[in-house]
């Protein structure tokens, strides 16, 4: 399994031009961010839309660290993480008390706070003070080993798998039963001794985790940020996909960063109006929730298990 | 000292065509205007354009594809036709990176002519040099298109324009506090309103900077803020659309004549006058970037005659239109003196950077490219006032006055790039 | 000078409202948050603006605004919720995200972004109080809004169908065993949403913008009004509306948080929201 990904990580990118090249360094990151939402919606039932937004702040805090420090990119990323993690923690706080609607609004409204506050601060671009904004743009470095769109490509497919390991390490040990058990009932799971708010905390502070990850690599890639990246409605597109792909298992998350970002940028190379994904992504979302929760990954892959028993059977 | 000598062969060819009949048909017309089409290996041409998004940015490139489709049916550039290019950068920096690799690493265009954009200059500038392709720009307004080796472009930039607006605001209208209202794009709104405020200081008055969201602009809110800065003249460096749903919340509340109206060049506009409707008769001026399009000139026109036969009649026809046109001219002229076979990207780049002392009725001033890391060869305005029905002259060219553009001055003649 | 903003506020402020009355009106009746709202407005106010393009008397217009919107929500109200009808809110909600995309899309591919400007006959008119103008336009938004809220309190409490409707905001099930039809009351939810979003739309897209997207995502501030009234109470929807816009508004004067006026909304409603579960320890599911 590692192996046959390691060898597409190695072998794909050599094979597509500039623009795709681009278009999957996006998809790629999108799906890490994607992968700290399906963790708190697939392991804990919450919905949070915020993850774009915590993205951002990732983005913001790596910027500002090569910025203030000029130290090596995945130091400045690793800050990132843990600052969005601290932040995604917070916003997941009231989730203590709250679950289902209201929760999922708290996020909502984080959302839409951050977009705003980030609209009128701007990313640091560097400048001096806390905000560092310069009139002209600083370009912080791509990472050492992803200097060319190829390497960067292999960089951050890399970077994707360590997450989808720590999300399946959390899983496999102790955070993941105290989830399995809250999922079913919290009643159930403090009774059982567990420590239910830590656990809905941790889950938030690694959605969080993952979710600066992909916000420092999207700056590495880009060298500057946009407050227009990152606005509330990519939060709640991205959480849609992430039910549409499947949220359930890491073809899902492929899937849901190739929606997110390849899609409406294959479309528009073909001459056809992106948005017109839109259309597809809201029905693709309206039968995920009503027929196909786990999604079109979760399809294909029952789909294959069918396939596999079928050849087995005969 | 070289000038650049023009070359009128498609140029004349796609004039005495569209107005045949009239005296431009009996000039003497060079070789290549043979009313064929042409045939050869196609040269592709990019460009990037801020089309969907808070404004559509793309006048420029439309006018250059309607003189390319022009020049195509008139003999090419020594029988290759241009194969133009043009994408939309959706005002989202990943979608600009992504296009500009598309069309300078994947197609492999020899250069990019009638870029207009919020963001696409301030990711590709690095880019646009590494790959040493040339950007013959139109509708710049990031101060990364200015301050870019490989690019120069044929309008203003809001910054000179601003600040002739200001600058006469500040002679005929008696201004003495401004706020210049900006989108918050650090290389845009913020750059050219902290330049104008600037500007402002060196002559001792003052100016705030009002900034509207970019991603959810709301006229309301910035007209509300304006009016608490105190300011008694609002300059509106917006596209035209978001200046448009300014002065309507300005209606709105009836504070005509409360302040005094300036704009840089986007309100510039067939239909604007109608649009914002006869409330607005002779209280809004303008500093136009390039000459008034119903200048006598004949670059001017053979721009309007251009669009009629080669644009859709839904072109806008305004300062990017011919911005664009004159990149797009530019361009043809300098590569109808290359040889055909060896029109690639090197030469191209070369071509065009060695441009000096471009005259056209179109422009208040020569255009240069040059070899600097700063071009703003176009810094010359005119002022206009809308009236209910059209526009009207208020001033001739005038280049303002203050360090911004002594530095410049300085820079053309050390390097004789005006010819003068 | 205060005036200018209070005004512009109160305006402003009363499309929160309007907008959050209007979720509010089908949470209660039918469980559903409805994200939509703001799509399906869109649509209305995209269709008004298209046919004044094409030169169509501007009542025409208005008809099409309005009838589109209560369709579009009819037509998920009847077809796509009642698949969803005993799944928790949070899915109900996530759900109509779904249709906010396609008609998103939808909208996005006739009309892309682009700068334009609404005309109602409303705009014309106006009168000045204190030295404020103030247009048609801003009066019809607040007298509609106060009009509207009140009207539909009156409605709940006085007649037959309101009254059921109170009666499926408190139990749905035991409600449909009582012999409430359900289906039916539902629709009359989702058609008085439809027509509210319908006229918010419109509304909106004459006094800010008519695009999709600006006015599909208003209905991210719209709903911190409705959780200012918890998503149950009308008047206090129509408070913290027009509060959230007074406070947006005003806060231009301050210097430092001009830029960052439009946070107001959901400071508010995420404050109350924090403050309203402050005493609850544990969640349970199917609970919110």
């Amino acid at each position: 399994m590692l192996l046959s990904v390691a060898a597409l990580i190695l072998i794909v990118p050599s094979l597509l031009d500039a623009l795709y090249l681009r278009v999957f360094i996006s998809s790629v990151i999108f799906t890490i961010a994607a992968t700290g939402t399906a963790v708190l919606y697939a392991r804990l039932g919450l919905v949070s839309l915020a993850q774009v937004a915590l993205v951002g702040v990732g983005g913001w805090v790596t910027l500002r660290m090569w910025h203030a420090t000029g130290l090596p990119f995945e130091v400045n990323m690793l800050a990132g993480a843990i600052i969005s993690g601290v932040v995604g923690m917070l916003i997941g706080l009231p989730a203590l008390r709250m679950r289902g609607l209201f929760l999922a609004l708290i996020t909502l409204m984080g959302a839409a706070g951050f977009q705003i506050l980030v609209t009128g601060t701007q990313f640091p671009n560097g400048g001096d003070g806390v905000l560092g904004i310069a009139v002209t743009s600083i370009f912080m470095p791509r990472p050492l080993l992803g200097e060319s769109d190829e390497a960067m490509l292999r960089y951050v497919c890399v970077v994707a798998v360590l997450c989808f390991l720590l999300v399946e390490f959390n899983r496999r040990t102790r955070p993941g039963r105290a989830w399995a058990l809250i999922r079913k009932s919290e009643a159930c799971a403090m009774a059982s001794g567990v420590n239910v708010a830590f656990y809905k905390a941790w889950g938030f502070a690694l959605a969080g985790f993952i979710a600066g990850i992909a916000g420092a690599l999207l700056a590495g890639t880009l060298g500057v940020l946009d407050a227009t990246t990152f606005p509330a409605s990519e939060s709640i597109l991205l959480f849609a996909l992430t039910v549409v792909g499947g949220a359930y298992h890491w073809l899902g998350l492929v899937l849901t960063g190739l929606l997110f970002r390849a899609a409406p940028a294959v479309l528009n190379d073909i001459g056809v109006n992106g948005h017109l994904a839109y259309v597809i992504f809201g029905a693709g979302l309206l039968h995920a929730l009503i027929t196909a929760p786990t999604g079109i990954a979760g399809q294909i892959l029952d789909g294959l298990t069918q396939l596999a028993k079928r050849r087995a059977g005969r | 000292m070289m000038t650049y000598t023009r070359f009128v062969g498609p140029a004349v060819a796609c004039l005495a065509l569209t107005l045949s009949g009239t005296a431009f048909a009996q000039q003497k017309l060079y070789g290549l205007n043979t009313g064929k089409a042409a045939s050869g290996q196609p040269i592709l041409v990019g460009s990037v354009v801020g089309k969907t998004g808070p404004d559509d940015f793309s006048a420029g490139a439309l006018a250059a594809k309607a003189y390319f489709d022009c020049v195509n049916s008139n003999g090419g550039i020594n029988g290759r036709p241009i194969q133009f290019l043009i994408e939309d950068d959706q005002w989202k920096p990943e979608v600009a990176g992504q296009v500009a690799s598309k069309l300078v690493k994947d197609r492999g265009v020899v250069a990019l002519v009638g870029n207009g954009s919020f963001v696409e200059m301030t990711v590709n500038a690095k880019l646009y040099e590494q790959e040493n392709v040339a950007v013959v720009a139109s509708a710049c307004a990031v101060r990364e298109c200015f301050e870019a080796k490989n690019i120069a472009s044929t309008n203003q930039g809001p910054v000179p324009s601003n600040i002739a607006a200001v600058q006469w605001a500040i002679e005929k209208l008696g201004t003495k506090k401004v706020a210049c209202i900006g989108l918050n794009i650090p290389s845009n709104g913020v750059w050219s309103c902290n330049l104008t405020n600037e500007w402002l200081k060196e002559k001792g008055l003052s100016g705030v900077s009002v900034l509207m969201n970019p991603g959810a602009p709301d006229a309301n809110s910035a007209l509300l803020e304006a009016v608490a800065s105190g300011a008694d003249t609002f300059l509106m460096s917006l596209p035209a659309g978001l200046a448009q749903a300014f002065l309507k919340a300005g209606q709105d509340q009836n504070l005509r004549d409360k302040y005094k109206w300036v704009a840089p060049t986007p309100l510039y506009k067939q239909g604007i006058p109608e649009s914002i409707g006869a409330y607005w008769g002779d209280k809004v001026h303008v500093a136009i970037e390039l000459t008034k399009w119903d200048g006598a000139g004949p670059d001017g026109k053979r721009w309007l005659a251009v669009m009629d036969k080669y644009g859709a009649k839904s072109d806008p026809r305004d300062t990017f239109s011919q911005a664009g046109f004159v990149s797009a001219n530019i361009f043809v002229d300098a590569l109808l003196k290359m040889d055909p076979k060896k029109i690639d990207r090197a030469n191209v780049t070369k071509a065009l950077k060695a441009v000096k002392n471009y005259r056209t009725d179109l422009l208040c001033g020569p255009w240069y490219f040059g070899d600097a890391d700063f071009h703003q060869p176009n810094h010359a305005s005119m002022i206009v006032t809308i009236t209910k029905t059209g526009f009207k002259s208020e001033t001739g060219c005038f280049d303002p006055s203050g360090k911004y553009f002594d530095k410049i001055r300085a820079m053309e003649k050390a390097q004789k790039l005006t010819g003068s | 000078m205060y005036g200018v903003f209070l005004v512009a506020g109160l305006a402003l402020g009363a499309i929160y409202a309007l907008s959050g009355v209007g979720l509010v009106v089908l949470y209660r009746s039918t469980g559903v948050l409805n994200i939509a709202y703001g799509a399906i407005g869109a649509m209305g106010a995209m269709l008004a603006w298209q046919l004044e393009q094409m030169q169509y008397p501007e009542p025409v217009a208005w008809v099409a605004a309005l009838l589109a919107a209560t369709l579009l929500s009819l037509a998920y109200g009847r077809l796509v919720a009642p698949y969803l009808s005993y799944r928790e809110p949070v899915v109900k909600a996530v759900a109509t995200l779904g249709f906010a995309l396609m008609i998103l899309g939808t909208a996005n591919y006739f009309w892309v972004e682009a700068p334009r400007r609404l005309y109602l006959f409303t705009d014309a008119m106006g009168f000045e109080v204190l030295d404020v103008r103030i247009t048609g336009t801003r009066a019809l938004v607040l007298i509609a809004t106060l009009a509207t809220t009140f009207g539909i309190a009156i409605f709940l409490k006085h007649t037959r169908i309101g009254l059921l409707m109170q009666a499926l905001a408190n139990k749905r099930e035991l409600s449909s065993v009582l012999g409430v039809p359900v289906i039916r009351i539902e629709t009359y939810a989702w058609l008085i949403s439809g027509v509210l979003a319908g006229f918010t739309g419109l509304m909106f897209g004459d006094l800010v913008r008519p695009n999709p997207g600006a006015l599909t995502f208003l209905v991210i501030p719209a709903i911190a009004a409705a959780i200012v009234g918890r998503l149950e109470s009308l008047p206090m929807t129509l408070a913290g509306g027009l509060i959230i816009g007074v406070v947006e508004s005003m806060s231009t004067l301050i210097k430092p948080i001009a830029p960052y006026r439009s946070i107001a909304p959901f400071v508010v409603a995420a404050i109350l929201l924090l403050w309203l579960q402050r005493n609850r320890k544990l969640t349970f599911s199917g609970h919110d």
